[in-house]
Formats: structure tokens, sequence, C-alpha cells
């Protein structure tokens, strides 16, 4: 039998587990200072296990896992030489646009700075879809900034943030919010995360626009986080549940969030207020 | 000496699991190793020991997720409390027996903290059978590997002891 001792413990740490949580959930203001110190010494704990996985990482992918590495190069290159003849067309495109801006007097747009963080480690609680990054207010991160991959937006900066690790909100994630603008019918909306790792829910869409799947998604900036312009995904399904305006859009991101090892950072300074 | 053991234990899995999740983040292969070392602190040492792992490691994966602190220590504290009444109440020393505690222990876990966050959010969450039925498996297997070695490995670090003092005797 179980002692009446171990009862008692039992009761006393379920009852502080219990005004833990009630203490947080009606204040929700600010970062708890227990919360960041151990955020803080953590982070430095699991650099150095991140870089020791690089390193046994990368022995691996260079040293040992090098078969098929001559056919890649060959596919690379000409993938390569496709990209290349891409890229003089879109810089005589460009030339041109410039020169029509400098014709008619527009203003010059700038594209937002951006900041390379290596992930170093991944989330403790399988629930929680959110990582850790290797750059931190020292490198100028704040709440809010956006983060991206290369294919597409992979979350924004949440605390806590230390001076060397800042933590990411994946867009999956439960609570997670982004300003999006679907690309071929213009309509406007929001994809919301949480229904599962791979697939993000809508909001906000206009009952008469034509979304159909295979449609591009892309962030609108009207949520003062995420600038315009970056791809979050395409238009998984559309489903009609009863009538026509109640339907439901489900989003593919762009991103594939099981292989994230580096992300940009958008050092742009966010608007007050945001989608979460 | 018995709370170092489970610091130890509790903190090598927290590390661990923090080091794998980034090359699994996305939740297709979702797993808590901090749980596999709460149940085996529980069955290891008794109740009070799951108890106390179930605080330690819950509460640091709270603080390390960002989220609401406290939610996965009551969990993981009436886990590990639940895996050391079963562990004194049965006697289970092999390690399929412990695998089947840590199945559904898996289960249990996740279904409370979907409870946890339903009463959080007033509103029940999203619930995935698939990916508790993937964690219940990876977990599972994990814990089979820790309860096999921790059966097999003092017997046969002892047999090669005793082979040497054999191969030594003129």
């Amino acid at each position: 039998m179980v002692r009446r001792q171990t009862f008692t413990l039992l009761i006393v740490t379920c009852i502080g587990h219990v005004l833990l949580v009630s203490a947080q959930v009606q204040s929700k203001s600010g970062l708890p200072v227990i919360q960041a110190a151990a955020f803080g010494t953590f982070a430095r704990v699991q650099g150095l296990t991140g870089g020791v996985a690089d390193t046994v990482q990368s022995i691996w992918n260079h040293y040992f896992a090098l078969r098929g590495a001559a056919i890649e190069n060959e596919t690379l290159h000409r993938r390569i030489l496709d990209l290349e003849a891409d890229l003089q067309r879109q810089r005589a495109l460009a030339g041109r646009a410039q020169s029509l801006e400098d014709t008619l007097g527009l203003k010059q747009s700038q594209p937002a700075p951006t900041l390379a963080a290596r992930v170093i480690a991944g989330n403790p609680s399988p629930a929680v879809l959110t990582i850790m990054i290797d750059r931190g207010t020292d490198d100028g991160l704040r709440p809010n900034m956006a983060v991206v991959a290369a294919h597409g937006v992979v979350g924004r900066v949440i605390a806590p943030i230390s001076r060397s690790a800042a933590t990411v909100q994946l867009l999956v994630g439960r609570n997670a919010a982004a300003a999006v603008t679907f690309e071929r019918s213009q309509a406007g909306g929001m994809v919301v995360g949480g229904l599962s790792p791979t697939v993000l829910r809508t909001e906000y869409v206009p009952a008469l626009a034509d979304i159909r799947a295979g449609e591009r998604v892309t962030t609108s900036g009207q949520d003062g986080i995420f600038p315009a312009g970056f791809l979050v995904g395409t238009v998984d399904q559309v489903s009609h549940a009863g009538s026509a305006i109640d339907r439901e859009i489900t989003v593919r991101p762009a991103v594939d969030f099981s292989r994230i090892d580096m992300v940009l950072v958008v050092l742009t300074v966010p608007r007050a207020g945001g989608p979460s | 000496m018995r709370f170092g053991s489970i610091l130890l234990t509790v903190a090598a899995a927290l590390v661990i699991q923090m080091a794998i999740a980034q090359f699994t983040m996305g939740g297709r292969w979702i797993f808590d190793l901090v749980l596999v070392a709460v149940v085996l602190a529980g069955l290891e040492w008794g109740p009070p020991a799951g108890i106390m792992a179930g605080t330690i490691g819950g509460l640091s994966e709270d603080l390390l997720s960002g989220g609401v602190v406290g939610v996965g220590g009551l969990a993981k504290t009436l886990v590990g409390f639940a895996a050391g009444a079963i562990g004194s109440q049965f006697v289970l020393t092999t390690a399929p027996g412990r695998t089947l505690i840590l199945a559904g222990a898996s289960v249990v876990h996740r279904l409370l903290m979907l409870a946890l966050f339903g009463v959080i959010d007033q509103q029940w969450p999203h619930v995935s059978w698939a990916a508790m039925l993937t964690e219940t498996a990876i977990n599972g297997f994990c814990g089979w590997m820790v309860f096999h070695g921790l059966n097999t490995l003092p017997g046969a670090m002892e047999r090669r002891r005793g082979s040497r003092r054999v191969t030594r005797r003129p």
C-alpha cells in the first residue's frame, strides 16, 4: 500500500501546481523572472549540445554519407546553369523596373534586413511547437520579429529571449497566426495554427472570394509582424460545410517544419499589437 | 543519493529530448523522454520518487516551453505517482511489463495535458489520435531500451569482471 506521507506529498505538490497555473492564467502580464532565468541558463547548455550534435552530423554528412554525391553534384551544376539564366532575365526585368521607377519618381522600396540564425533546440514539450535559435538580444532580436526560412514563413520571435538565444513560435503552433493574401483571388484573411503540425486553418476570408486549391498564400503585412510578400503556403482544400458561404479553407505550409536547421530573422521592428 | 539519481535521470532526459526535438520539429515524430524518466523513477524508486521526478521534469519542461508553468508539472506528477504506486503493488522487473506501464502512462499523460489545456482555454483542443499513438509507440520503444539496458547491463558487467578473474588465475 502507498503510505500516508506519500499521499500528503502528492496532494501538496498538486495544490502547488494548481496555484502556480492559476496565478499565471489570471495575470498574463510580463514574463516571470524564474522563467527568464531558467531559459537563459538552459540556452547556454543547449547551445553547447547543439554544437556537439552539429559536429557529429557534419562529420557524418561530409565523410560517411557521400554516396551519390557525384550524381547530385552534376544535377546541381545543371540547376545552377538554369538559375543563372533565370537570374539574367530577372536582372533585366529589375533594370527595366528601376528605370521606370526613376522615370515616374516613385519612392524606392528597401528589402527588410535579415539575420541568419541556427536552430539549437526544439521544445521539450511535444505539444508546444517552438524552437530555440542561437541569436538573442545582443544581436538585436526583439519579441514579435518575423522568422522566415528559404521556402517561406517559419514563425515569430516570442519571449523568453536571452542575450544569446531566443524562442521562435512556429506558425503551425497553438495560438500562432498571420495576416495573409490569397495571390490569385487577392482576397485577404488570416492563417491560424493549432489544427495539425502540417496544416493551417484560415479565418476572416471574405465569404464571396473565389478561393481555389493550389492557390499561393503570402503574408499581407497587415498584422504588423510579418512583412508583406513572404510565402506562407498553398491552399490545400476548400470544403463546404452545408451552405456555399460556410466553408473551411486549409493551407499547406511551404516550410517543412520537421526539418529546420537555419532560419532568417527579419530585423524590422514590429508595429504594436499582433495577431495573437 | 536517491534525489541525486532522480535529478540526474530527469536532467539527462531533458537535455536529450531538447537536442533530438530540434530534428523532429513539426510533430511527425512526437516523443517525451522526460516522461520516460519520470515513469522510470516511479517504478525504480517508488511513488515519492515518481512525484519528485514528475514535479522537477514537468516544471523544467514548462519553464523551457514558454507556456503556462505548472500544466506539465501537474500532469507528470500524477503520472509519476501512478507509476510508482503500480510499481510498488506489482513486482515489475522485466522490460516488457515496465514498457506496458509506460505506454499506459503516455496515453494518460497526453489526455491529462489536453484536459488541462481545455480547462485553461475554455475549449476542448484538437485531439490527434494518430499523434498520440505515435508518441506512445516511440516512448514505449525508448523505455523498452532503457529498461532492458538497466536489467542486462549490471549482469553483463559482473560476468565480464568474473571472466577476467578466472583468466588471471594461474
